[in-house]
Order: C-alpha cells, then structure tokens, then sequence
C-alpha cells in the first residue's frame, strides 16, 4: 500500500515544481549575458552594424528615438529579440505583451524591419551592446575633469576689469608722486636761493630757468593748438560723412544666435535658413519651425547652454513672434533684389555681408552706400554663362564694344533701376 | 570775447555731437532726411509698433508717426501675411496629401515624376549642398558636421536605407521621420523631388 506520507511528499513536489516554473515564466529578468559573445572580432562586426542601422533611432545608454539597449540581453530572450529586430510589426500583430508594451511605450513609432540582418549578425550587435554596457564611454568622466581643469585655471587669469583697475590706479599714483616730486624741488630751489653762503656753481645751478617754462613759449601753445584743430576738424568731416551709413551696426539680439556656430563650425549654409535669398527681394529671417529641424533634438547650446535655446520653445508655446532686430536698413528710396544677385549673378553672401561665419553678433559689414553699389556695378563683369536670356544681349555687345560686359554694359547704372 | 566764447562753447558742441554718428553696437547711427527712408507702404521684414515714433517729421494727414510700420488687422501687428486657409498654391503640382504616419503607403505608390536627367541631378546636387550635406555628410556615408553632433544618421548605403524608393525619400522629405523633421517649408514639391533623384545617384554610388 503507498503510505500517506508518500502522498504528501508527491504534492508538495509538484508544489514546488509548479512555483519553479510560474516563476522561471513570469519573471523576465533572467540572465542571458553568457550567451552572448565576447571576443573582439564579433564586437567589432557587431559595432559595424550597429553603426550602419540602429544608431539613427538607439543609443545604447541614453534614448533617442526608440529606448536605450543597455542590458537588453537581460531583459528579454534572444529569440524575441531576433524576432522583433527582423520584423517588428509582424511580433505586434501577433499580439506579443512585450512587443506590444515597447510599441505603446515609444509613442507607436514603428521600427523599420532588418529582415535582412541574421540571427548571428544580430547576435553579433548584442556582443557590441555588451560590450559598451560593460564599459561604459569614458566621455562624462572626462567632461568632469575637464571641468575640474578649466575650474582651477580660472583663478590663474586676472579678469580684464580688475587688471585695468590696478593699471588706472597705478597711473594715479605716479602722477601725484610727480607732483609732490616737483613741489619739493620748489621748495628747495626758492631756499637755496636765499642762502648766500653756497659755492658759485651751486648757484648757477640753482639759478637756471624752470625746464616747464617751454610748456610756456607761444611756439608750443602754438604747435599743440594746431594738433588739436587738425584733430577736430577730422572727426567733424568724418561724423559728417558718416551720417546715414550704419556701417558697424550690431544690435543685440532677443536670442544669442551665433553665425560663428551654425555658419562657421557646423557649416550649415546660409540658404538653409534664409530660405527667400535665391527667390525673392528679401532673404528672410527663418520661422522658429526651421530651427526646430535641429533644436528638437539639439537642446544644449555651445556658448549658453539651454538658456538661449529655451527662448525658441517659448516662443512657439506662447505663439509669439521672436522679434528680431533688423540689422540692414536700406533707405526706402532704393530697392535692392536679393535673388537677382545671388541666383542670377551667382554672387556669394559674403560679398557684401563679409565673414559672416566669423561673427559671434551679425554687424554691418558693407557702408551699403550709393558710391559702393556704383563702384561694383562698373567693375563686376555679369554672369552670362548658361543663362539663355543674355546671348542675344552678349552678341550685341561684342558686336559694339570690345569692353567686357560689366553691370554698367547693360544699364546697371540708370537711375530707375534702383530708384522709382 | 563774450561772443568768442559763445563760438566756442557751440564749436565744442558741434564736434562732441558729430563724435556720436557712427553707427556701434545698438546705435544705428543717424539718418539724413529720414522721411525718405521709412517705407510708407508695409514692409514685410520691418515692423515699429510705436505709434509716436516719428511724429517730429510728420507730413501725413494721418494720426500716426512718419515711422509706424504696423499692421493691426493682422496677427500680432506684423507686416507680412501668413497663406490664405483651405488654399492651393497655383502651379505645376498640387499639394501633398499623405500623412506622416503612412510612409508605407507614399513608398509603395509615389513615382517621381522627373526623369532622372543631367540637369535635375545638378539641381538635385546644389540643394542637396544646401540642405542635407551638413547632416547627412557631402557623400551621403559618412554624416556631416550637425550630423556628428546628432549622434547617428544613416548612410544611405546601408542595407536599410540602400534599396529605399523614391517615394519613400519624397515622403521623408515632406514629412520627416524619427529625429530628421519635415523639410517641406524650405523645399517646394519639385525640389524635393529633385533631391530624391540626387540621393538615388548616392545610393548608387
């Protein structure tokens, strides 16, 4: 007969294997880091591919577009991963809890399928997210001792303010030593001559003119009231002759938009915001939506942080206009056509906006005066080639004149084509 | 000599007062005849809302200043106009119509409607120049200097990216896709498609 305790010790064996079970099921946090490879070859090619098609969307420690893959392997079974890396939307139709739980958690983009990527070769970009899991970028340590360098280099320099200070400072000095200097030798010379008990040559010494006294001479007074008026008279002819030319004008901005960043070091062209240049009379200043193409996921500035950057989202939250501060001001009496000089003439910005790329604040580089619109029209030879609405025009002028064909050739100094 | 100093004093003055014209970080300089540079009519890229400014040159019959440039019937004063609502641009192509979320859809069915000539591939290139090479590199492997800032932009060599459709492109273009925004307020229809023919030659290559 099978004794009762038997029966007890058989149910409580299934207990136990029906708890091994439920909980090797309904818990995803095993481990499978040792089945995922090591050696430097597979993370190389694992690196390749990674490179080629997931890092537009992952980052293997922060999130992008889709989650950060650090740990995945521990997460969820290779074969899941397989699947959902080769056809995700085929696992999400399925019905899949995690496949579905991923989707919804990143806002239903779906992930391109990689069908032609193998089991191994996405075995492979496993060992590469391992491996950069393991040993994680040294970049944010280095940041830190960066900071740590230019902390403790900061005191080293003296702010210009101070140094200018202790210059000033210095200068007073001086000057007021000067004169207790020559207070003194009065002092002394005005005694030394009522003494009479001192030897002659002392007294020839004593007695000779105040070396100041040429400050004194009409000669002097003279030749300094000559420099002075010279002076004078230049600023008056230049202040005049500056009186409408904003030449230098380089109003602050409500953003701190930096040229020298977007131009110069991340070369982005100038057309890509000013989108009217090669289109219309004006340029255009870009809508708050261009900046977003990069800004919506490039939230740190360069110079000041997210500080500047801010500015934009506020502006489009609020629905505000950023009002930014015109810096070319041609006078109304004269019209000027952008697209006419850069799309027809093929003339480049800098031209007449000068090192654009170079400016921290955009200044006005050209005095945009008559004379300098004129200067250029005489001596810029126009850009015929491959433009079929000059070959009549060309023709004509060889035929008459064996000048080249300038600006001013074909009427670009008439007063109406400016002003009407 | 009173009237010397007097001379003197307004000589000073004068010259203290020219020192001021240039034109120098905030200040714009001065103007000569001031009337003759504030459009009268509205300038889109100009706005004063100050209704006092330039009230001392007045020579209008309005109540405003000489320099008021503001328009109040429109959205927040400005002097330009957004596009008209519910309208259609005039021209060669009507608007596109897909949305964002049916890329599947615009790279099954879209067909580029330019061959893919000499000339739409160099105006394909001089835009691609202007608006993709900062990101996705002057080759379209290797990314450009925004590109490197982004931290991963495809190549389009990539097995994924490789056998992409023009349509595909186009609709990218138009409405963006994962970090990459919609590019149609820079691009008109015809130039997106040039770009797409370009990008086919660098899938190419």
């Amino acid at each position: 007969m099978w004794p009762k305790q038997y029966n007890k010790r058989v149910r409580n064996s299934f207990v136990v294997l029906a708890l091994a079970l439920t909980t090797l099921f309904s818990q995803p946090a095993f481990s499978q880091a040792d089945q995922v490879p090591t050696d430097a070859e597979t993370i190389a090619k694992g690196e390749t591919l990674f490179k080629q098609n997931c890092k537009v969307c992952h980052n293997v420690h922060t999130r992008l577009i889709g989650p950060a893959l650090q740990n995945v392997y521990d997460r969820r079974t290779l074969p899941w991963i397989y699947a959902f890396v080769q056809n995700s939307s085929k696992l999400i139709a399925s019905g899949d809890e995690q496949a579905v739980q991923v989707f919804n958690e990143n806002n239903q983009v779906q992930m391109t399928a990689f069908d032609f990527l193998s089991e191994e070769e996405i075995l492979s970009i496993m060992a590469y997210i391992k491996d950069q899991t393991d040993n994680p970028p040294v970049e944010e340590a280095a940041a830190a001792a960066d900071s740590g360098a230019t902390g403790t280099a900061q005191p080293e320099g003296l702010p210009t303010s101070y140094l200018n200070a202790i210059i000033i400072g210095a200068l007073i000095l001086l000057v007021l030593l000067l004169i207790v200097l020559f207070m003194i030798v009065r002092t002394l010379s005005r005694y030394l001559r009522q003494r009479e008990d001192i030897p002659e040559a002392d007294k020839e010494l004593v007695e000779t003119k105040n070396p100041l006294a040429i400050l004194r001479s009409k000669a002097f007074i003279g030749i300094v009231a000559a420099v002075i008026t010279a002076f004078v008279v230049k600023q008056v002819i230049d202040g005049l002759y500056n009186i409408g030319i904003q030449q230098g004008y380089a109003p602050k901005q409500p953003i701190a938009y930096s040229h020298k960043i977007h131009a110069g070091d991340y070369k982005i062209d100038c057309n890509y915001c000013h989108t009217g240049v090669t289109k219309s009379k004006n340029a255009n200043i870009p809508s708050p939506n261009i900046c977003m193409n990069c800004h919506s996921s490039i939230t740190k500035g360069t110079n000041t942080g997210t500080a500047e950057i801010e500015k934009i989202y506020a502006a489009i939250e609020n629905n505000e206009p950023i009002e930014w501060v015109r810096v070319h001001n041609l006078p109304d009496l004269a019209y000027f056509n952008h697209a006419q000089h850069v799309a027809v003439g093929k003339i480049e910005c800098q031209t007449c906006h000068g090192p654009i790329e170079e400016m921290e604040v955009v200044r006005q580089y050209a005095n945009l005066t008559m004379g300098w619109c004129i200067n250029c029209h005489r001596d810029t030879e126009l850009n015929t080639k491959g433009n079929g609405y000059y070959d009549k025009l060309v023709k004509l002028h060889e035929q008459e004149s064996d000048k080249p064909f300038t600006v001013e050739a074909n009427g670009g100094l008439e007063c109406a084509k400016c002003h009407y | 000599m009173n009237l010397n100093k007097i001379y003197r004093v307004a000589f000073l003055g004068a010259v203290a007062s020219l020192f001021g014209c240039t034109a120098k970080d905030d200040f714009p300089g001065l103007e000569y005849a001031p009337n003759m540079y504030h459009s009268v009519a509205y300038e889109p890229l100009k706005q004063i809302k100050d209704k006092e400014a330039g009230m001392w040159v007045n020579s209008s019959e309005y109540e405003v200043g000489e320099y008021y440039s503001s328009n109040p019937n429109n959205p927040h004063e400005m002097n330009m106009r957004e596009p008209v609502p519910n309208t259609v641009r005039r021209g060669k192509y009507l608007p596109y119509r897909i949305p964002k979320d049916s890329l599947e859809l615009a790279s099954r069915i879209l067909k580029n409607p330019l061959d893919s000539t000499a000339e739409v591939i160099a105006e394909g290139k001089r835009l691609y120049g202007i608006f993709c090479s900062h990101c996705h590199g002057t080759n379209g492997l290797e990314p450009g200097p925004v590109g490197e800032k982004y931290a991963g932009v495809p190549s389009y060599q990539s097995p994924a990216l490789k056998n992409m459709t023009q349509g595909h492109i186009f609709h990218v273009l138009s409405r963006g896709k994962g970090r990459m925004p919609s590019h149609a307020s820079q691009l008109s229809i015809e130039e997106r498609w040039e770009i797409a023919r370009y990008v086919q030659v660098l899938q190419n290559q």
